[in-house]
Order: structure tokens, then sequence, then C-alpha cells
């Protein structure tokens, strides 16, 4: 038994140094170290399949040797993250990454109030999924958002029903297109829109082939996988159009601007954006260490070629802009929230 | 050989290495399979793919098969999808077999693994293809018919039974409603920490493990051995192979059940095993022995479980879409190599699908031989006297509670209040398998009732008119209640003629 408890013990220490040392292409400069053995990296999603993990883990990864510490990222969902961050230490032991969602959220109110942005200190922006858009079945009649609005508007006995997440960044994608329907064809076409309210990306899936939606919010990194020629009808997906203010490089997919989507005079457009998110009162001297540390991370290469497997795209927006940048983004969104409909009235 | 051409050397010693880190994750109460995955997750990112496969699948097989220790010895269902084993696995301990009831576990859970293997590698895309015909009305009308269980395993009471089953499901619902954002339920003071409801192992830990050990500390406890029992109590309790001889039936339904329950993304283990424990006592011989220490209940539910890993593989490789939380996890671990999990995985990544089928077959082999053959080491648990094993266990249960959601205290009072729950259940004469049941498949149920109404505009005749398959469940779930009813009015009688 002795022998047992010492080979596993051996094993798993030989497994834990293998795997940091075959990553120890280090940064030998030691300037953005800080004065932490642990920074626990809380995200605002509870999973670990998706683009907050996904982008978390990889700017984490690269931050522990340019900032000589670990870095541990927890996928405990929105509301604990919020609840951590809200009683974290001000040593920057605990911050929390997340995207659009973490202001939507509150605006939408899924959220409190008291996380709003002003609260918390913003952190650098890091990265883009640039890939978000909405799906439908392979044999829809229209081949992009702007047509299934025409479609609708050919075929008035026809409704649309799109699957959304309440208060996140599919919800305001679908007020963009709801608001857009509404204005160029009028109320005959949008009171025909409905939504389907669902949660995750695989009950979205679903709704779409089980006929309970007509069109999906998804994105590249999750759906693209179902628009190859090769995947069989019955669950075969395409993209109606990505919200992204370009083209996503490798996809035939055209942007929801490109195809004269509009709300308050203006192209319709949106960019999800991950970012930092600190105790207010953080410590300034680590705020700015990782500000640095982030900016030479986004810089290297193989960061960039990690992000790009799975179609993120690196867009470092600094600290010191941060905050105004999302506040700005922030005031935009809502000039569309005012307008939108309310979920409950439109919802199956 | 094509096994060593597909797998490194390395990666067969990361799979005997996670079904053992696995095991010891199943087997202490709080800790899961899907917890130990996700702590091994960013390790992969520095190993090569088909390493990493190695080292998840036996975490995966490990800590499914690791809860049969607990619920066997402890009647601490170590995980969710090991609650029916605790029916009939610690009667059996009782009865002085144990190490025959853990035998007879990790042979059915090595029998249904291989069983669920062969259909996730001749029928995977075809399966997945049928997976996705299960609207969320079939959904809804499976977990029906998991939860007609509850009928059949109420002891005494049908009524008191229903009651608890309906109990749990209510305390299930406690928290967010997630299509609006809405709390509901929630005593006010408790909005922060209720926000998702009450987590589930510390309520199955509570319930079972604090509860029982408030009852025996109000008995007393002497320094006598924990459970006064002698594991080689006479020739019955030698475990023979010979047990499997008639259960050949029971061993392929409930594999193919744990299986085809796998295979449905949401529906999970639970229901997996519950389904397989209700249908073995539908089709026993002796149903009145079940819950009484009858290997017939213990192979249901570990063959079923066990089933359950190769199906909850199937819609993940073959559509991209996770089975259970557990593979859900796996799909963070392609990810990170940037390799897109849909429906040309298999195709497209032939040496990772085979790869991945051999780490399944090494793994459970693996699991099987680390379990049978020191588990009479295992099984002395029964001798340390309660006073030193009862602390241990809490300290287990609060370890696990806590870590559980990463470090959530509130956890750990979530333990400690349903330990107080099932100490004031069992003497007030509510069921806790019953409410168990209840609260796991809870939330699911209304989800998938809320979703078909949804699809359907509120429609309630959608239930009866959605196809064949429908129909077929609605017979099952009557067939289901009948025959509990039955039963548990002959179980009446037949305790009615004993008394006199």
């Amino acid at each position: 038994m002795k022998k047992i408890v010492i080979t596993t013990f051996i094993l798993v220490t030989a497994l834990l140094l293998s795997a940091c040392g075959s990553e120890s292409n280090a940064s030998q400069d030691d300037g953005n170290n800080v004065d932490l053995s642990r920074v626990r990296v809380v995200i605002g999603s509870s999973s670990t399949g998706g683009d907050t993990y996904q982008n978390a883990e990889a700017v984490s990864r690269y931050l522990e040797d340019e900032m000589g510490t670990n870095m541990k990222v927890d996928a405990i969902g929105a509301v604990k993250a919020f609840d951590e961050l809200s009683s974290a230490k001000d040593d920057g032991s605990t911050v929390m990454f997340f995207h659009d969602m973490a202001y939507l959220g509150v605006e939408y109110g899924a959220f409190k109030e008291e996380n709003k942005l002003e609260n918390w200190t913003i952190g650098p922006v890091v990265a883009i999924n640039p890939g978000n858009g909405f799906l439908t079945s392979g044999e829809a009649p229209y081949d992009t958002l702007a047509e299934s609005a025409e479609w609708l508007n050919e075929n008035p006995e026809e409704t649309i029903t799109v699957a959304i997440q309440a208060g996140g960044v599919s919800e305001v994608i679908f007020d963009g297109y709801y608001l857009w329907a509404k204005e160029e064809f009028g109320t005959g076409v949008s009171d025909r829109i409905n939504v389907y309210v669902t949660g995750s990306q695989e009950d979205k899936n679903q709704a779409l082939w089980d006929g309970n939606a007509d069109i999906i919010h998804g994105s590249i990194g999750a759906n693209a996988e179902y628009t190859k020629d090769e995947v069989e009808d019955k669950i075969k997906m395409k993209f109606l159009g990505l919200t992204a203010s370009e083209r996503v490089e490798g996809y035939d997919i055209p942007t929801m601007a490109e195809q004269g989507i509009m709300v308050n005079g203006k192209e319709f457009t949106f960019d999800k954006e991950f970012y930092f998110l600190m105790p207010k009162n953080v410590d300034k001297e680590f705020a700015d260490k990782l500000d640095q540390a982030v900016q030479e991370v986004v810089g290297m290469e193989k960061y960039q070629e990690d992000l790009q497997k799975n179609s993120y795209i690196t867009n470092y927006i600094p600290a010191s802009e941060s905050t105004e940048y999302l506040l700005e983004k922030r005031k935009e969104v809502n000039k569309i929230i005012e307008k939108a409909p309310d979920l409950d009235e439109i919802a199956q | 050989m094509e096994l060593i051409g597909v797998l490194s050397p390395m990666s067969i010693l990361l799979c005997f290495l996670g079904v053992l880190i696995g095991i010891i994750f199943g087997s202490i109460p709080g800790m899961t399979a899907t917890m130990a995955i996700a702590i091994f997750l960013p390790i992969t990112y520095a190993l090569d793919m088909i390493d990493s496969i190695g080292l998840l699948i036996g975490l995966y097989v490990g800590g499914i098969s690791g809860g049969l220790v607990p619920a066997i010895l402890l009647n601490i269902p170590g995980t969710p999808s090991s609650l029916c084993t605790t029916f009939d696995g610690y009667p059996m301990t009782q009865n002085g077999q144990g190490e025959k009831a853990l035998k007879v576990g990790i042979t059915a859970s090595l029998i249904g693994g291989l069983l669920s293997l062969t259909i996730l590698y001749f029928f995977a895309p075809l399966l997945a293809s049928v997976a996705i015909d299960f609207s969320s009305v079939e959904k809804f009308l499976i977990i029906i018919f998991a939860l007609t269980i509850i009928a059949s395993i109420s002891k005494g009471s049908l009524l008191v039974g229903i009651f608890s089953g309906i109990l749990g499901v209510f305390v299930s619902l406690i928290g967010t409603f997630a299509d609006n954002n809405e709390m509901r339920l929630i005593p006010p003071g408790l909005e922060e920490q209720l926000v998702y409801g009450f987590s589930l192992l510390p309520v199955l830990i509570g319930l079972f493990a604090i509860g029982q050990m408030l009852i025996e500390a109000e008995e007393g406890m002497k320094p006598a051995t924990h459970q006064n029992i002698d594991l080689n109590k006479g020739e019955k309790s030698r475990f023979k192979f010979r047990v499997f001889k008639n259960q050949m039936v029971n061993l392929f339904r409930s594999s193919v059940l744990g299986t085809f329950i796998g295979i449905l993304p949401g529906v999970g283990g639970s229901a997996a095993s519950i389904t397989a424990y209700s249908q073995a006592k539908s089709f026993s011989k002796k149903p009145s022995n079940f819950g009484k220490g009858e290997p017939e209940g213990l192979i249901a539910s570990e063959s079923a479980n066990n089933g359950l890993t190769g199906g909850a593989l199937i819609p993940l490789l073959s559509l991209g879409i996770p089975g259970d939380s557990t593979t859900a996890i796996l799909i963070g671990a392609f990810l990170l190599q940037g390799i897109e999990v849909g429906p040309l995985f298999i195709p497209t990544n032939p040496d990772l699908w085979s790869g991945i089928v051999y780490a399944l077959i090494i793994a459970n082999i693996v699991m099987f031989a680390m379990m049978f053959f020191s588990i009479r080491y295992f099984a002395k648990i029964v001798y340390i006297p309660k006073y030193i094993i009862f602390p241990i266990i809490i300290v287990m249960c609060t370890v696990g509670s806590y870590a559980i959601n990463n470090g959530v205290m509130f956890d750990v009072w979530t333990l400690l209040l349903f330990g107080l729950a099932g100490y004031i259940f069992m003497k007030i004469g509510i069921q806790i398998p019953p409410f168990l049941i209840g609260f796991i498949l809870g939330a699911q149920c209304e989800k998938y009732f809320i979703d078909s109404l949804k699809g359907n505009g509120g429609d309630l005749t959608v239930f009866f008119t959605n196809g064949p398959v429908a129909l077929v469940l609605w017979i099952l779930i009557i067939g289901a209640f009948v025959y509990a009813i039955l039963d548990n009015r002959s179980a009446k009688r037949n305790d009615a003629r004993d008394a006199s």
C-alpha cells in the first residue's frame, strides 16, 4: 500500500511539474512581477467550453509568466463572480474577467444595480470574439438577416422566432435586428418576430432542431462546424450575419452592417469584447502591472496564434482608456435598449 | 499494434493515473468526476491532445465508479448518480456482504462501461441523430418516467412517498427562473446565497450523511465497531461471478438504458440509474427484496451509471453537444487544443476518435483491476469505530461541500441545514430517497415542461400529440405507476400477514 501511495505521489508531482515546465518560455524581465503568489481569476460564466473561459484561460496562462505569479481561472458564473469581487481584498488576489454582459446584464435587469461598471476598477480590454451572429437551418428560405425580414414582409402569414438568452449579448443583438425590421418594414413585420428565451448554446441549437426557433444566436467558435457541406441536412445550419464591425478572415459571412441593418441612423455593429474588472480600490501598483503585462501579452505572436485557433482576435485597450471606452459603448447600447421591445411581450 | 500507435505510453500512464485520482474523487462525498476534470483541465493545455484524453477519460471513468464505495459502505452516495446504489448496497453491507456488494458493483460498472463503449464505437453517429429527435416534450416525459420510481420506492405509505418527492421538486425550484431572471421562493435575506438555488451535493450529503449521524448521535456512540458487521459472514457473503448468472438481461437492459439516457443531452446520470433501478424492480421476480440488500438493484444502478460514460460521449463527439455536466467540461479540453467538436469530429479526427475509444477501454479495465483487487482494504472501513469514522466523514463532507463551487461557505451551511432536515425527516416520516429524487429531477422537469410549452404556443396537448415516442413514454409512465400502486398494496398485505 505504501508503495502505491509513494508511486502515486511521484506521478502526480511529475505530471504537475511537466505541465508547469513545458510553458516556461517566460519573459525574464521581472518588471511586472507582483507580490502575490496566486491570483484568482473569476469569470462571469460557469462553462469551461465557452468563449469567456477560453479567453480567460489563454490570457492568464501568458500573464502568469509576465507577472511572476500563479493564476487560476474559476468558472463560477456572473452573479457569484460579482459577489466574489465585491468581497475581494484590494491587493489584486481576486480579479474578474468577463465581456460586455457585465454591463448589459445590469442594464437589462439581470444583475444587481450595485454591479454597474462605476463600482469597479475597469482593467484593460484584452480580446474580441468577432464571430457572434445569427444562424438558421440550412433549408431556411433566406440567407441573410436582412433577407429574413424581407421574407416576413413578403409572407404576411409567417412568423420568425429567434432563440436568445435574456440579459446578454444575444439580447442586444436581437434588439438591433428587431428595431431595424420595425423601422424598415413597420410593425406589420416586427410584430411577427418572436423570441424564444433560453440559456446555453446547446439549448439554442436544440431549439432550432426541434423547430421551436427559426433563428438562433450563435458564434463561429460554437457553430461553424454545423455549417459545413458534409453535415447532414437535419442538423445543418447557415450563418445569417455577424455583428462584428469587420468580416472574420476565412469565413464568407456578411456583417449586419454590410446587410444595411441600421439602428438610430447608424450601421449596427457589436463587437463582443473581453476585459478585466477589479475591486474599486484595488492596489494601483497591481492594476498598473496587470495593464502593462496584458500589453506585453497581446503583442506576443504565440498568444495571438492561440486566440486565432478559435477565431478570437487581440484588442488591447489600456486601462487608462478602457473606462471611458466601455462607458461610451454602454451609452450607445442604452439608446437601443430604451427602444427595445419587452421580452415578456414578444416571448413565445 | 494499433493501440500503441494511437496512444502513447505517456497517455496510457496518464490514463492509469486519471483512473486512480478519479476513484479517490468519486469516493470522497462531495467530490465528483466533474470536479476532478475541472481541476485537471488547465494542466491539459501543456500536454498533447492524446495525452490529455488519456488523463481526462481516466478521471471520468474513475470518478463515476468511485462513488459506489461510500454508497455501499457508508450509505452516502459519493456522487448523485450513485444514489440508487445505496438502496441495496448499504443493506448488503449491514447484512455482512459489504465486500461482495462492492465487487458486484465494480463488475457491473465494468460491464456497463464496456457495453456503452461498444454502442459508442459502432452506433455513435446514428444514435446522435436519433437523440436530436428527442425534443423537450420527450425529455420531459422521460423525467416524469424517472420520477415514477418515487412511487415504487416509497416504503410504507405511497402517499407520504409522493409527498416527499413533491417536496423535493418544490425545494429544487428555489432560485432564479432563467427565462426572465426573476428570483422566486427565496426567503428574505438569502437572495444572494440562493440566487442559483441549493447546490445538489451538499443537499445530498447533508440528508444522507449528517442526518444519519445525528440520529446515531442521539442513540449514543459506544466505542464499538462502526457497523458491528462481520464482512465474511458465511458462504453467502463471498463474491462469486455466479451472482451475474441470472442477471444478464438486467445488466444489458440497465447498461443500454444508462447509455441511452446519457445520449440525451441535459437529462443526466442520476436519471439513468434511477430509471434502470426502477425497471430492474418492475421486471424482477423478487421485487419485495429491493431495498433490503438485493444484488439485482445494485447491478442495475451501477451498470446504468457507468453505461452513461459512453452514452454521454455520443452527442459530444457526434454533434458537439455534451450529454452531461462532465462531458461539458471535456469540450473545454478540446477547445483549449483548438479542436472543434461537432458533427464532423469523428471523420476529421480518426486518430483522436480511436484514442478516445482505446482510452475508454483501458480506463474501464484499469478501474476494474484497481478497485476489484484493492476492495478488501476499502471494505474494512466498516471496522473503524464510529467515534473515529464519523468525525472524518464530517470533515470530508464539509471540505467537499466547500469545494464543490470553488469555495462557497453557504454550501457548508446547506450541508448542515439539510443534515438537520434529514434528522427531522427521519423523525416525522418524510422519506429521504423520494425527496432527493424529486430534488435532483425537479429543475429539469420544469425546464423541459416550460420549453415544450414555449415551443408550442402554450398548448398542453403537445405532450400527447408530439408523436409515437411520446405515446410510448406515456404508456411506460402509466404502467410504472400502476405497477407501483399494486406493488405497494401487495407489500402492505405481506406486512399485515407477517405481523399476524
